[in-house]
């Protein structure tokens, strides 16, 4: 465990550039957890991990939208929403939860949809909203881990 | 006379005589009544009478009841009484005259003069209807007539002297198998043992009539719903026997079993169809009220807008109803159940307080008095609690137009384990004209008292029945008086809280001074936990292969080393079911695949699991940590985790030794 002083430095110092796709006390938690700041064997390999398993989901969810499954989109949605949160991506993590109502057919709000075409084309703007959002983010991760 | 000895007057008399203590033991016997009886002196000075005359009969508690019934008369009337037919020696019926003998206040002695009852020959069967009892030609020939009912006769301890043709319809005994029976013959065992029988006899000594429904058998065994009634017997003044009066009911039963039946079925019913259609009709209403949210939110007309307004209050009091009517129906069928976890009872009332300003009028004041002794370490269901609460408070809001609005919450009983608190609402509304009838009605479902034409007030008239169920299923108690100071009501209530172990709430306080803590304290914490988190072992369910890494992680630098991760619920059941003893606590993500934390949470309680288990929940809503605490879970951490609170959580638990 480094000690903490370093760590609120390093926080201060090396991600002002993160902007606001990435929550920055969920991200640094993890960054602490690395045992050296030079090689961030852990975290790079969460950060890491979960772009393979965004893009493994991301794939899944456009062949479960091509067929219509809303119980799957449901499930990949809370799926990808718990680890998008772990790491601190906010954004994505909001759009996860947003696919996990439609795909449950419910509105935003929690409110019952029981109109499954509607669902699915909110659906269908959403992950590719979140796409987008995620793009960015590994996009903004990437370059972080690259200069470090 | 001084030269006679006076005891031997009763022994040499010729009249069969007993004399009794005022204890009932016999002191003398008398010649005679030895000569006549054929019996020996020794078998009955020094005995008690009862013993004396009755021991060995089968019916031995029947037979005493006429003689003790005559002693107790003449005791208490000071005369002389006449115990017609008291006892049954070889075939022949004797009668008793009982003299009590009283010296100023004191009963000294009993003296029982006996005499042979006149043509009381034959076996044990005493046909009375031929001697004392024969009836007038005219009425034995009605009774006998009489079909629907059995009509017995007995004597006067309970043998049955005749009946008529009625009784061999109902009873299936022929007239010859009865006659000197004893009637208990027609019970159950049942009554039997408890003495049924003989006590409708006292009974109707006592009070002239005894009545019973219950089960006779017949001679063939099968039984049948029989309304008796008994009536004691006199003639000249001297009781003779019991008239008895037998009716089968069983028809009339059955049609009452199934009337009532009938009755359960339609409530059930009734309550069932409120619950579905409420049901089936909040589903669309979700959805009017959605697209009209999603309405208010385009360009409309002033005009439009007050409609669309108008059909978003509307959809939100109809939404109101139908979840009271929901919340009704499912009290009614007792699928409530009360949970019981600690309660803030100051929060509650705070945050009720605080949601009703909505409504308040501007002329209403509203204040909140809470005792300052107000436990905290108790348990309850905090959920319901404020149901009743708010339902009660809202009602005050509705129903006041001007003045205010009183809340007062206190304790007003406490033992050792549990504590009652009581909560008074106060106000200055419309006040309840009470009448007996509107009292009741209060409570009633679906009626409102203030029903005048214009029906100023919306509502389903559900709120007070569903809060007082509520409250009765808190062992506590709703109640209304007038407002004592000027028009208004008081409405209060009651409700029975179990106390938190003194040895917890240490824990809980210290542990929470511990938390407020400063830096320094935090990494005291750490430290702590760090001491004790290398003998501790923990399980994690988690689907998510990241969020398992980062929370090894985690728990790592804790310096825990022994931790084990299973992918969904069914796992970490079947992991603790092969060594649940190994693990000190258990960490539970919610959603999982296959089972689902609270599935899987059930299962373990069920199966006797009683670690520590911490939810790990995106849900962040304020009633989900209520729902995981409902579900059998004894805390819950909001992902993204903060490592802080896990490590204060893991604290809370693991450090036993608080």
């Amino acid at each position: 465990m480094p000690n903490k002083d370093q760590n609120d430095e390093s926080r201060d110092g090396n991600m002002p550039d993160l902007g606001d796709a990435i929550d920055i006390l969920t991200f640094s938690q993890i960054l602490e957890m690395d045992d050296s700041e030079d090689d961030r064997e852990f975290s790079k390999s969460i950060v890491y991990g979960f772009f393979e398993q965004a893009e493994e989901t991301f794939d899944k969810m456009d062949s479960a939208l091509k067929s219509r499954d809303l119980d799957e989109l449901y499930r990949l949605g809370h799926f990808l929403k718990g680890s998008s949160a772990t790491v601190g991506l906010t954004k994505v993590k909001d759009s996860c939860e947003k696919i996990q109502r439609y795909g449950k057919k419910e509105n935003v709000d929690g409110t019952p949809e029981p109109d499954e075409d509607l669902c699915l084309s909110r659906i269908k703007t959403t992950l590719s909203t979140v796409k987008s959002e995620y793009a960015d983010a590994e996009k903004t991760l990437k370059n972080f881990f690259n200069s470090t | 006379m001084g030269d006679i000895d006076t005891a031997d007057l009763w022994d040499l008399s010729p009249v069969p005589t007993l004399v009794l203590s005022p204890a009932c033991r016999i002191e003398r016997v008398s010649n005679g009544f030895l000569d006549l009886w054929k019996r020996q002196r020794e078998e009955f000075v020094g005995k008690d009478v009862f013993n004396a005359l009755y021991a060995g009969s089968l019916f031995e508690r029947f037979d005493r009841i006429p003689l003790t019934r005559s002693i107790e008369v003449a005791i208490d009337t000071r005369k002389v009484q006449l115990c017609y037919s008291a006892c049954s020696v070889d075939g022949t019926s004797w009668s008793a005259r009982v003299i009590p003998i009283f010296k100023n206040d004191k009963l000294l002695a009993l003296v029982l003069g006996w005499e042979l009852v006149e043509n009381s020959l034959g076996d044990a069967a005493v046909d009375l209807a031929h001697n004392m009892l024969s009836a007038d030609e005219t009425f034995r020939l009605l009774i006998q007539a009489v079909k629907d009912y059995a009509i017995f006769l007995l004597d006067t301890r309970g043998y049955v002297a005749t009946w008529n043709a009625g009784a061999e319809l109902l009873k299936g005994y022929e007239r010859t198998d009865i006659i000197g029976k004893h009637f208990s013959t027609f019970y159950g065992e049942e009554d039997l043992r408890a003495g049924k029988p003989e006590r409708e006899l006292e009974i109707c000594l006592r009070d002239g009539r005894a009545q019973d429904e219950g089960w006779r058998y017949r001679k063939d065994g099968s039984r049948f719903w029989a309304n008796v009634v008994i009536t004691t017997v006199y003639r000249n003044g001297v009781h003779v026997g019991f008239g008895k009066v037998t009716r089968d009911l069983t028809e009339r039963r059955n049609a009452e079993l199934q009337l009532v039946q009938a009755y359960e079925e339609s409530a059930k019913l009734k309550n069932d169809f409120l619950a579905n259609m409420s049901h089936e009709i909040r589903t669309p209403l979700h959805g009017m009220l959605s697209a009209c949210t999603l309405l208010l939110d385009t360009a409309l007309t002033p005009n439009q807008r007050d409609m669309a307004d108008l059909i978003a209050e509307s959809g939100q009091v109809l939404l109101q109803v139908i979840n009271s009517i929901l919340d009704y129906s499912k009290i009614v069928s007792g699928s409530v159940s009360m949970s019981s976890v600690p309660v803030d009872i100051a929060g509650i009332m705070s945050s009720v307080i605080r949601n009703v300003q909505v409504r308040l009028r501007p002329e209403v004041h509203l204040q909140l008095d809470l005792s300052p002794e107000l436990p905290k370490a108790i348990k309850g269901d905090p959920l319901r609690f404020r149901q009743i609460v708010q339902n009660i408070v809202d009602n005050a809001v509705k129903f006041t137009e001007e003045g205010w609005v009183s809340v007062q919450t206190s304790v007003v009983a406490e033992d050792e384990t549990t504590c009652t608190i009581q909560t008074n609402v106060t106000d200055t509304g419309i006040g309840v004209q009470v009448t007996d009838a509107t009292v009741q009605n209060l409570y009633k479902p679906f009626i409102q008292l203030e029903q005048s034409i214009n029906k100023r007030f919306q509502g389903t008239g559900l709120g007070l029945s569903i809060a007082k169920s509520l409250v009765e299923l808190m062992d506590g108690q709703l109640g209304y008086r007038p407002n004592p100071t000027r028009h208004g009501s008081v409405f209060w209530f009651t409700a029975k809280f179990t106390k938190i172990p003194e040895k917890n709430v240490e824990h809980e306080t210290s542990l929470q001074l511990r938390l407020k803590a400063s830096d320094e304290d935090a990494s005291s914490i750490l430290q702590r936990l760090r001491e004790i988190a290398p003998r501790k072992r923990i399980l994690a369910a988690e689907d998510n292969l990241i969020n398992q890494k980062v929370l090894v992680r985690m728990l790592h630098s804790f310096r825990f080393s022994q931790i084990d991760i299973v992918g969904n619920g069914a796992e970490a059941v079947s992991m603790l079911n092969d060594s649940s003893g190994m693990y000190d606590l258990i960490l539970m993500d919610i959603s999982m695949p296959v089972m689902d934390g609270f599935e899987a949470t059930a299962k373990l309680r069920a199966s006797g699991v009683k670690l520590p288990i911490i939810a790990m929940t995106a849900y962040a809503l304020a009633g989900d940590m209520e729902k995981v605490l409902r579900n059998g879970m004894d805390d819950y951490i909001v992902k993204p985790m903060d490592r802080n609170v896990l490590l204060q959580k893991l604290l809370k638990w693991l450090d036993t030794t608080g």
